[in-house]
């Protein structure tokens, strides 16, 4: 066990262990925004696997997240089994999914692989998750009531145990995180690397390129749906509202706003996805100097996340949590370049 | 029979509405290397705007024909306007990009846009849609009736594709254009004007994405949502036109239309012409491997 290592589970159990004790004071309905933020950070943390790690677009992580709420919910309510068997089921089906999505992904890349994903998300938006023909699975457009789940025997009630599926879904969080920065560095996160850098050059150098593009697309799938499984848990019921295609396209953007390289730019995007929107319609209205009434709504928050997307692609392409770190990294070497008096020269 | 020609009419007309939207994005993609999502969004702004015109200014005494005039003539003006803008605020400062993070600042625009027209007209279904012809007047050919508004379509976006295509070949600034398309350094050095060039295809592009806009209204419920959501039978038009070729992208428009509307004969669904244009999607681009994508991608 390397020191590296050490550092970083130390950092990860200080997060959870800081994190974890926030929202207890919370109302109910911020309570769900830190549940629901977890979730949305496991979105995230899936395009940094995916677009960050291996260079792969995707405008359709919400439908991976929508799958393993459906299918996590669906087990839960039909078959009356223990919660966890319910998240298995949610994941095995998004990583199911995320592999039959590689499949045409294999052959494309950029801007066609964007246009593919952005297709499959509008399809399960308009189509699975609301058509008739599906609706014994998904329960139409309105969706359907998760009540009575039990985790490890305990009855779970989704208004009262709300800080319990935070902790367990910031825990797990924690352990996925720490997995992926480990990732970055293993075998398998180098070749992943080599695909982003060139396909080419990869399969050159012996990188089986199926085998890696699909698992990039299975395990990233799966860590939307270890998110979205927790859903039916937090919210009480599935539908297909939470999980259209514009969540996809909002997660694609924050995700790129936060810093899309970097594992902890995920926790801070899915906090800025669930609570700006709660707090601008809770507080957003009222007047100002007792005179101009203002009412921020909801739509507010995606006009600032489309206008922030736009300006930080064109003035700090590494992201809001990129360029933080580059900036910290500078002033760290600015720091030791004066206070050392022999600067080593690596 | 008669089912099958009506499913015909509705079919072309869909289509025409396709490859209208098809040839902005193939037009804004050709020349500036932007793969344009908020396609469907700008249409949408534009057919908003030219129907707030329509219904929400009284002018009594106008004749009809008037009335439809000013509000289609200030919805495309809006849509100059907005391609204009897009182009100086936003595109202008990345085109040394690659065309991915382009594609993604266009997600950005989608969203913004989005949520202002949802701010601005909240989240209804609008059903008073602006006819271009009368709403009555309807063709017999071959005792099949068809109602004037769906031959506007058509004449539309042929007339549209052809013109277009006259314009970049026997121009001398369509030849301008074509030369940006084909390489932007070299067209440059030629003292082709590239930035003119890219303003020009912005403003056109978002020009006959609101004439596809408002085209459309009378034969969906529309709202702000489902005309940006056009954006997939769009871009599924242009790949089949290998996002270069703007007869094969009219062509594969009208194809498009065709094959999302013939099942609807027999499977009644809102999402199933959604599941048609995507398998369209992957088989060409699975099939085909498109030439202009090939090359920037």
């Amino acid at each position: 066990m390397t020191s590296r290592l050490m550092v970083r589970i130390c950092v990860a159990l200080i997060a959870f262990t800081v994190l974890a004790r926030i929202p207890a004071g919370f109302d109910v309905g911020f309570q769900f925004d830190a549940a629901l933020a977890v979730i949305l950070g496991f979105g995230l943390l899936s395009l940094v696997l995916l677009t960050g790690y291996v260079g792969q677009v995707s405008l359709c992580q919400a439908t991976f997240a929508g799958v393993g709420a459906y299918a996590a919910g669906m087990t839960a309510s039909t078959f009356h089994v223990d919660y966890t068997v319910a998240i298995a089921v949610g994941v095995l089906a998004a990583f199911t999914l995320g592999v039959v999505v590689g499949l045409p992904a294999l052959r494309l890349y950029g801007i066609t692989l964007a246009i593919v994903t952005l297709g499959i998300a509008l399809v399960f938006d308009r189509y699975v998750f609301q058509d008739r023909i599906f609706s014994w699975f998904t329960g139409g457009s309105g969706g359907w009531r998760v009540d009575s789940a039990t985790v490890f025997g305990l009855q779970m009630d989704s208004s009262k145990h709300l800080m319990a599926a935070y902790i367990v879904l910031l825990a797990l969080f924690c352990v996925v995180a720490l997995l992926m920065v480990n990732l970055h560095s293993s075998g398998a996160g180098r070749r992943f690397r080599a695909i982003r850098d060139s396909e080419l050059a990869a399969a050159t150098m012996g990188v089986n390129l199926t085998r890696y593009k699909l698992l990039a697309f299975g395990l990233s799938a799966g860590i939307a749906g270890l998110g979205g499984s927790f859903y039916p848990l937090v919210a009480g019921s599935v539908s297909p509202q939470p999980f259209w295609v514009f969540t996809s396209l909002q997660l694609a953007a924050i995700a790129v706003l936060m810093g899309v390289r970097y594992v902890p730019a995920a926790f801070l995007g899915g906090a800025f996805m669930a609570f700006v929107p709660d707090v601008l319609t809770r507080f957003g209205h009222g007047t100002l100097f007792g005179r101009y009434s203002y009412d921020i709504s909801y739509d507010w928050f995606q006009i600032v996340v489309g206008v922030l997307l736009i300006v930080q692609l064109i003035l700090l392409p590494d992201g809001v949590w990129g360029d933080l770190r580059m900036r910290v990294m500078h002033a760290r070497s600015a720091m030791q370049a004066v206070t050392r008096k022999r600067v080593r020269v690596a | 029979m008669s089912a099958f020609a009506a499913y015909t009419i509705i079919g072309l007309s869909l289509g025409g509405i396709f490859s209208l939207a098809a040839l902005g994005i193939v037009l804004i993609y050709r020349t500036t290397g932007v793969l344009n999502l908020a396609h469907g969004t700008m249409g949408m702004f534009s057919t908003f705007v030219a129907w707030q015109v329509f219904y929400g200014w009284q002018h009594p005494g106008w004749p009809g024909w008037l009335k439809t005039a000013v509000a289609v003539g200030a919805g495309l003006a809006f849509a100059a306007l907005l391609g204009l803008f897009l182009e100086f605020a936003v595109f202008r400062w990345v085109r040394t990009r690659p065309p991915v993070v382009k594609a993604v600042i266009t997600i950005g625009v989608l969203l913004a846009l989005q949520s202002t027209a949802s701010l601005i007209w909240k989240n209804n279904q609008y059903h008073l849609p602006i006819y271009i012809a009368p709403q009555d007047a309807t063709f017999v050919v071959a005792d099949v009736p068809i109602g004037a508004n769906y031959v506007v379509i058509v004449l539309a976006s042929l007339g549209l594709a052809f013109g277009l295509a006259a314009f970049l070949r026997y121009t001398s600034f369509g030849r301008a254009m074509r030369a940006v398309s084909d390489s932007p350094v070299a067209a440059s050095l030629w003292a082709v004007p590239v930035g003119k060039v890219g303003a020009v295809s912005w403003m056109l592009g978002s020009l006959i994405a609101a004439i596809a806009g408002i085209l459309i209204t009378p034969f969906i419920n529309f709202d702000t949502t489902s005309l940006t959501l056009l954006i997939l039978d769009a871009l599924a038009a242009a790949l089949i036109g290998g996002m270069v070729s703007l007869p094969l992208t009219v062509l594969g428009g009208f194809v498009l239309g065709l094959l999302e509307t013939y099942p609807t004969i027999w499977i009644q669904s809102l999402g199933f012409p959604r599941l048609v244009a995507l398998l369209v999607i992957i088989a060409v681009l699975i099939v085909r491997n498109p030439r202009g994508l090939r090359v920037a991608a």
